[in-house]
This record gives structure tokens, sequence and C-alpha cells, in this order.
């Protein structure tokens, strides 16, 4: 455990009357790195981020930021910035008013022209955010969020709703901030984004955290898979080869290149061509929905 | 607090629908009672007019813009957006609030000092402007009392009638009728004090010891809306 995390969550419940939609909830978050939160449907990762993010009071547990609570505005919010889920901004304000505005409001210096240009948006900056698209909504979102260079930064799915150049503009930023230094709280439901660029992820369903650590931690946590298929009448493949009711079969293993070596070597000695042959290592879609479909949990309301 | 309310006055002057509610509305208005002023006076008196006026502006261009000024910053998340920055709520709220209260401030003023020069002068112009401050004080307190229980500006329509035409009622029966009668029932209905305090600052033969009397239900309506709006104010939409 680190010693001096920027972010503490000790046994964190959050109760909406006889629901309880975060349980027993503990992780940290070290200083300078990626931290993916993810989680199902209902699990529970939003009302655990507003409170981190010092939006709510926690039901039970503590929380401590940058080493105080999330609601003291003053001590936390001018060394955090936050990119919400959802806009909300003032729709009669221009594009540079609101970065002026919210960056006075962050307690951060910065120029208003330098973000804007980061995101792409010097061309609108005179437009009112009524009349932006979504796309460039979330863009000016992320840009008064990275004002004045933040210690750290919440991103509360950011790439929702950009284009794939604004997506790889906006990571080259991040990247940027993180190379800095900026510790970075990351949700999304684009699992490759936390799989390219977590150093850590933690799994969220039923209320808790089901699983966590490092990308390669987790994928580990599952076997990698092969699958192909033979032509009628060929020779039995390899013991640790499953069939499927599609007629095609599938190999589970820890061991991804030895087991696909010796396969394809079987394949040579009995001269079969495996058709659709695919060797895929565990990805974190596949821990996502094995934690998702865990029969042990109930399901989320 | 300044930055906020900067940019709500810029928000506020580029919204048509706020400038006409807050600006044209109450400033027609006033014209009209200026306009008929003898006919009004003849009802009840010139301090009864000068108090219509008050609770005209304080009723539409404050009470009625800071419902819908705040419901439409909640309903858009804009509050959840301050809130998301190191201004405090106290900070936020004001920002929001003194625009359109220094407007209504500007829109009194001018209507009331129009109103003397051509119907004359009051009796006692501090007090009136005490009586006058402390009514847009508990408007602007049951406003963002009203916005707790205001989803949107379209429902602000309907949040707002009961106060807003309540007072202008409530101002007008105790201007036209006195205090004679049913005396404790008017003082403590919102405005019935404050406007006796206007009426009898106006006209003239209030003791000063009976005008800080008359300060003390307004004063309490205020502390009332306080607490309503502590206790019913959200800074996000229920979900």
């Amino acid at each position: 455990m680190a010693t001096n995390p920027v972010i503490d969550v000790d046994r964190l419940g959050v109760t909406y009357g006889t629901f309880q939609a975060v349980k027993d909830l503990s992780f940290q978050v070290e200083r300078g790195e990626l931290y993916a939160l993810l989680g199902t449907n209902g699990a529970g990762k939003t009302s655990t981020l507003e409170v981190v993010e010092g939006h709510r009071t926690p039901t039970t547990g503590s929380v401590r930021v940058l080493g105080s609570a999330p609601t003291d505005r003053r001590a936390v919010r001018p060394r955090t910035g936050t990119m919400l889920q959802e806009s909300g901004f003032a729709p009669d304000l221009t594009v540079v008013e609101t970065v002026r505005l919210i960056g006075r409001l962050s307690g951060r210096e910065d120029s208003a022209e330098r973000v804007l240009g980061l995101v792409g948006l010097t061309l609108k900056a005179d437009t009112r955010v009524a009349q932006l698209s979504g796309g460039e909504k979330r863009r000016l979102d992320f840009a008064t969020a990275v004002h004045g260079r933040p210690e750290l930064l919440f991103l509360d799915e950011p790439t929702t709703g950009l284009d794939i150049q604004s997506r790889d503009a906006l990571w080259g930023t991040v990247e940027q901030l993180r190379a800095d230094g900026t510790t970075i709280v990351l949700t999304t439901h684009y699992l490759e984004e936390a799989q390219q660029h977590a150093d850590r992820v933690g799994l969220m369903h039923g209320g808790t955290l089901r699983r966590e650590g490092t990308v390669a931690e987790l994928t580990r946590s599952l076997p990698a898979s092969i699958r192909f298929s033979l032509p009628p009448g060929a020779a039995t493949p390899p013991r640790q080869a499953v069939p499927l009711e599609d007629r095609s079969w599938a190999i589970e293993t820890f061991e991804l290149q030895r087991d696909l070596k010796q396969l394809l070597d079987w394949a040579a000695a009995s001269e079969v061509e495996l058709d659709g042959l695919s060797a895929a290592p565990t990805r974190l879609d596949d821990v996502f929905r094995a934690v998702g479909t865990d029969p042990a949990v109930p399901a989320p309301r | 607090m300044f930055p906020i309310a900067r940019s709500e006055l810029v928000q506020v002057l580029r919204d048509r629908a706020v400038l006409i509610t807050s600006l044209i509305m109450p400033l027609a208005a006033s014209a009209f009672f200026i306009g008929f002023r003898d006919v009004f006076a003849g009802i009840g008196s010139l301090g009864y007019v000068a108090a219509v006026l008050v609770f005209t502006i304080a009723a539409f261009s404050l009470y009625v813009t800071t419902v819908t000024t705040l419901a439409g910053r909640r309903q858009s998340l804009f509050l959840k957006r301050l809130r998301s920055t190191a201004a405090g709520d106290a900070a936020i709220l004001s920002g929001l609030v003194l625009p359109v209260s220094a407007i209504a401030l500007v829109q009194v003023a001018v209507i009331v000092t129009t109103f003397a020069v051509v119907g004359g002068t009051p009796a006692d112009a501090l007090l009136f402007v005490v009586a006058a401050v402390a009514t847009f004080a508990m408007m602007l307190a049951l406003g963002i009392g009203t916005a707790g229980v205001t989803t949107s500006p379209e429902h602000a329509q309907v949040t707002t009638l009961p106060l807003s035409l309540g007072t202008i009622a409530v101002a007008s029966w105790v201007g036209i009728t006195g205090t004679h009668d049913l005396t404790e029932l008017k003082r403590i209905l919102p405005g019935g004090a404050a406007t006796e305090l206007m009426v009898g600052a106006w006209n003239g033969g209030l003791a000063l010891a009976d005008a800080l009397l008359l300060l003390v239900p307004t004063a309490a309506w205020v502390v009332v809306a306080i607490a309503l709006a502590a206790r019913m104010f959200r800074w996000e939409p229920r979900r």
C-alpha cells in the first residue's frame, strides 16, 4: 500500500434510503498513476466517484483526497481538475468565457488560449456553448479540467462522443500530463482505453470492488483462448481442446504461446488445416464479463 | 462571487425570455400604475401606489427571475459544474443572484424616483428605502426557497404564482384597507407589514417605534425563507 496516497478510500458505504449502492469499498490511488475505476451498470461507480469528487458525503467510511476531505473545496479543488460525465455549461456563454470562468474559479492560473489550443477549439472561442456539437462540448469539458495543470485529474467517460482524432488528441494530452506527474482517475465504458492507458484497474460490481490490480495481473487471472475449426474427418485435436456447439474447438490456457505451438505442431504432423484459427490473450473485456456474470454476486438493480 | 456574477449578468442580458420577464413586464406595469396614480391614490393613497410599485418589481424582476434562473442553472447542471470548482456554496449562490438583485434595485430606484417626481416626495424617504430593501431581502430569500421546489424554468411559471401574485394582492389589500382591522393577520402575511411600513413612510405619520416593530414580520419571513431554502434547495436535479 502507498504510504501517502493521493486518494484514500476506506470502507466507503453509500446508501440511498434502504438501497446500499456502495458497501465496504476500499482502494487507494498512488501519486502519478492512472487508476481506472470500472464497473458494470449499477455497480456503484458513479456514487463512489461523486463521493471522491466531493459532490456527496459518505454514509459510512472515510475518503481522503490530497490529504483532505473531498468536500473541503478550498483545500482540494485548486489542485483538482474534474471532467464531469455531462457538460453542465451555461448555454449562453461563449467557449472562451466558459474556460475563463471555470479556470478562474478553479484557483489555478493558465491561459484560456493555451487550453483551447490543446483541445482544438481555438476557432470556436467566440461560439456560444449552445451551438457546440456534443463532441466539442466534451473537448471544452476537458479543457476546463486541465486548465492550470492540476495535480489530480478526474476523467469521467472522457471520450464519449469524440471522433477518433479528438480521442487521440485527448489521450496525447493526458499522457503529457502523466509525464508531468499528474495523478488521474479514469472511468470509461471503452475498456480498450483502460487496457491501454491504466496503471491499475479497479473493477466494481454489486457495490464493491471485485478485482483490482494492473492490467497484466487482472488478465493473468483468466485463461487465454485459442479457437479453430477442423475439416470433416480430421484427426482428433490435442487433449486440452474442447468441442463447442458450433462444431469449432477451443483451448483455454494460461500458457498461450506453448499451447499454440503445440497445436500448430499437431496440425502440421497430422496434415490438418486449421480453419478460422485465432489466438487471443485475455483482455480486460473478458475479466469484466467474468466479474459481471459471477453467480455469487446478485444482479444489480 | 464576482466572476460568477459577471458571467450571470452576461447570461441574463443574452436571455430574451428573462429580459422580458425581469425588465419589460415590470416596467410596463409600473408605467401603468404611475400613469393612473390619481385613480389608485383615490382608492388607497400615494403611499399605496409606491408600495405596489415596489412589490411589482420585487415580485417579477427579483422573485420570479431568481426562481427561473436558479432552476435553469440546476437543470442544465451548471450548478454542479460550479460546485466542482473551488467556489463555496455561498459564493456561488450570491454570485448567481447578485445581477438579478442589482437590476431589480436599479429598476425600483428609477421607478420610485420617477413616481416621487410626478406624484410628490415621501414624508420619510429613508424609512421608505429601509422598508423597500427589507421587502427585497424577503423576496430574494423566498425566491431561493421556491427554487428548491422548482425543477425547471417552465415549472417556475407555476411555482412562482402563489407568492408573486399573493404578495401583490396582500400589498393591495393592506394598502387599500389599512390595518385597523385584522391587524395581526395582515401584518403576518408576506408583504403585509412591509406594505404598512412603506405606506406610513410615504404618507407620513408613522412613529419610529411603530416603524421598527413593522420590520420584525418582514425579517421573520427572511429567516423562514432562508430556513426553507437550506432544507429544500438542491444543487442537482433529482435522479
